[in-house]
């Protein structure tokens, strides 16, 4: 859940996707600013966080990377459960990684947290030349499915940043609706709080 | 693009990289106390005469182990809980886990599967070979050695039971184990664990659902509470649960992710003991950090969980811990409770196959039936049960003649093969 303070934003994020997409390696990337040649397979979840300063406010994104295939399914719901945003990565080099993807957002648009931002990231960009998926039809899924997309590599670090910085945009403007009286927001800690401008 | 590319390093012999007495690349930063340990502990007198004792123990091959196994039971559990000799490893791990008969059992069987059949999971199993173990000089090189036998164990194992096929983690699980022995006797390892040849079997951590994980988790959860009610309490209120940081321990046997050497010593006592000490270790670890942990926030909380202090890893601190423990029967109760709710798990082979379909018939409300079929599977199988299995695959294979009379070779060749690789393991580890 996001809970808001003095312009300081927590926010639990969820990375979903086919086994080898790339989560894991775009989450070292983002956190640690590292990328591994073979990074291993992610065994039921792993957690990270890192804080982002969107302009005057900050968002600290409490992040699960969660094992891709499909037979951890079960495990899933735990982790989106509450998510203020999730992750969904495909990789660009294969067509079932892209349907897994939209199982994924199907999922999350019954089950998942009705504000929640979601993003759709097509990564292995740098691998043009392996590419099967393009961004063109991705783009209009995701336009149709109110996700927004980004292409990114995780080895090359193109728009890995950018995504994670593009949710934390998002992510006042996602709550708003939760709180019909106003703008006003009370964390469980009971600060008061106010969403901070960047939602206008 | 901080970390270099594995395969260059793999490729040549021109860049030998330090690594420690396992075979792992040591990080750059690393002051593991690996070096400190070893000198202390290989080579000296006191080791070499426990050798020498686990020798006679086991016999030539292995012809004595059952026989003694037989007669003092209690010592060979003492012995195993102080760490199988390294050099002996692969050998005693073969003969106390039930794989040795399965391998005496089904001659051939192995290779069929690895070089006649074709599995769903091919494309899995590829895609997760470079990211297994990666930092392991053995599986580190590009389609060398290591890796092809990890895909030929996981390959076979996905066509042995298609229902499990292959699902991540026991890539981990094979891979600790071709550490230790060869491709044939790691599968039926595999196979032994998997299918119960002498404890309660494990497939149901990889069955669709993960029926077992959910099973260990909820017992495991209930532990935490009833043993460390402080830390349980705190676990609740920065809502973690287990599957946040234990699935992994239950997953893979503590071989993801986890020291080395540790892992060997849990695993010399989860083969002859069974998964008890897997709760045991994960309690003992619990309890170790007790006093830190329940002072930690949830983000502190789970990193702490992930990242136990070297000085509590110490297996011979960690471990007599661990067995101070006793779980039998609240474990033992947890898992009537957890049944209660969701039905039984650990099923036979055979049972399955035929629940499954019952299920699918009638959806949920067959949960009746279900448990009745169960139940005529429930009991640990032995070996010989865990053999209907090569019936069918006879079966399967029947319409090639060839490969079929394989299958039916006389037994008495491989058993001398067996010999001659466990004369040449042993003289392997004990020069290296
Ligand atoms: N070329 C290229 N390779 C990548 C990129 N991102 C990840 N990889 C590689 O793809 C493989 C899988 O990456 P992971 O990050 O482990 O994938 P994952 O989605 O976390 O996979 P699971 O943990 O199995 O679910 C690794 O070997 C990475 O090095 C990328 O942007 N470009
Ligand atoms: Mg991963």
């Amino acid at each position: 859940m996001a809970t808001i303070g003095h312009n300081n934003l927590n926010a639990k994020l969820v990375l979903l996707g086919d086994m080898g997409a790339g989560k894991s390696s775009v989450v070292l990337r983002f956190v640690k600013g590292q990328f591994l040649e073979f990074q291993e397979s992610t065994i039921g979840a792993a957690f990270f966080s890192q804080t982002l300063a969107v302009n005057d406010a900050t968002v600290k994104f409490e992040i699960w990377d969660t094992a891709g295939q499909e037979r951890y399914h079960s495990l899933a719901p735990m982790y989106y459960r509450g998510a203020a945003a999730a992750i969904i990565v495909y990789d660009i080099t294969t067509q079932e990684s892209f349907s897994r993807a939209k199982k994924w957002v199907q999922e999350l648009q019954k089950q998942g947290n009705p504000n929640m931002v979601m993003a759709l990231a097509g990564n292995k960009a740098d691998l043009e030349e392996k590419r099967v998926v393009l961004a063109e039809e991705a783009r209009t899924y995701a336009e149709e499915n109110g996700l927004f997309f980004m292409e990114t590599s995780a080895k090359t670090a193109k728009n890995v940043n950018e995504i994670f910085y593009e949710i934390a945009k998002k992510l006042p403007r996602a709550q708003a609706p939760q709180n019909p009286a106003g703008m006003v927001l009370v964390d469980r800690q009971g600060d008061a709080a106010r969403a901070s401008s960047c939602c206008s | 693009m901080e970390k270099k590319k594995i395969d260059e390093d793999g490729s040549g012999p021109s860049s030998p990289k330090p690594v420690d007495r396992f075979g792992f690349i040591k990080p750059e930063s690393s002051n593991s106390p690996d070096n400190l340990k070893r000198s202390k502990s290989s080579g000296s007198e006191r080791e070499k005469r426990r050798v020498q004792k686990w020798r006679k123990m086991i016999g030539v091959g292995g012809s004595d182990w059952k026989h003694y196994v037989r007669r003092k039971p209690l010592v060979v559990k003492r012995r195993i809980r102080k760490g199988i000799p390294d050099c002996l490893r692969g050998l005693v791990w073969q003969l106390i886990s039930g794989s040795r008969d399965l391998l005496l059992m089904n001659p051939g069987v192995y290779e069929q599967l690895v070089i006649y059949e074709t599995s769903a999971s091919e494309l899995d199993i590829i895609r997760d070979i470079s990211r297994t173990f990666p930092s392991h000089v053995f599986f580190q090189q590009r389609h060398g050695p290591g890796q092809r036998s990890l895909y030929n164990v996981l390959k076979a194992y996905s066509v042995y039971d298609r229902d499990v096929g292959y699902v991540q983690g026991m890539g981990f699980i094979a891979g600790l184990l071709l550490l230790y022995m060869s491709e044939e006797d790691a599968f039926w390892l595999l196979v032994a664990l998997l299918k119960g040849a002498v404890h309660a079997p494990m497939e149901g951590l990889y069955l669709s659902g993960l029926p077992l994980v959910q099973q260990y988790l909820f017992q495991f959860d209930l532990l935490v509470k009833e043993y460390l009610p402080k830390l349980g309490e705190h676990f609740s209120q920065e809502v973690i649960n287990p599957s946040m940081y234990a699935s992994q321990w239950f997953i893979t046997v503590f071989s993801y992710s986890f020291p080395f050497h540790l892992a060997l010593r849990i695993w010399d006592v989860f083969l002859y003991e069974g998964v008890k000490v897997v709760f045991r270790v994960g309690l003992a670890l619990l309890k170790s950090c007790h006093d830190d942990l329940v002072k930690l926030p949830f983000e502190k909380l789970i990193h702490a969980l992930r990242n136990f202090p070297e000085e509590v890893m110490d297996p011979d601190t960690l471990l007599p811990l661990a067995y101070s423990i006793k779980i039998s029967k609240p474990l033992e109760e947890l898992k009537l409770e957890y049944e209660k709710v969701h039905g039984k798990e650990g099923q036979s082979i055979i049972a399955r196959g035929k629940q499954k379909q019952v299920l699918e018939r009638n959806g949920s409300s067959s949960r009746n039936s279900k448990r009745a079929e169960k139940q005529k599977g429930e009991s640990i199988k032995s070996p010989e049960t865990i053999l209907l299995k090569k019936v069918s695959l006879r079966r399967h294979f029947s319409h090639r003649k060839a490969e079929h009379d394989k299958l039916d070779g006389p037994v008495a060749q491989p058993v001398q093969e067996l010999k001659r690789r466990d004369s040449q393991l042993m003289s392997r580890h004990a020069t290296s």
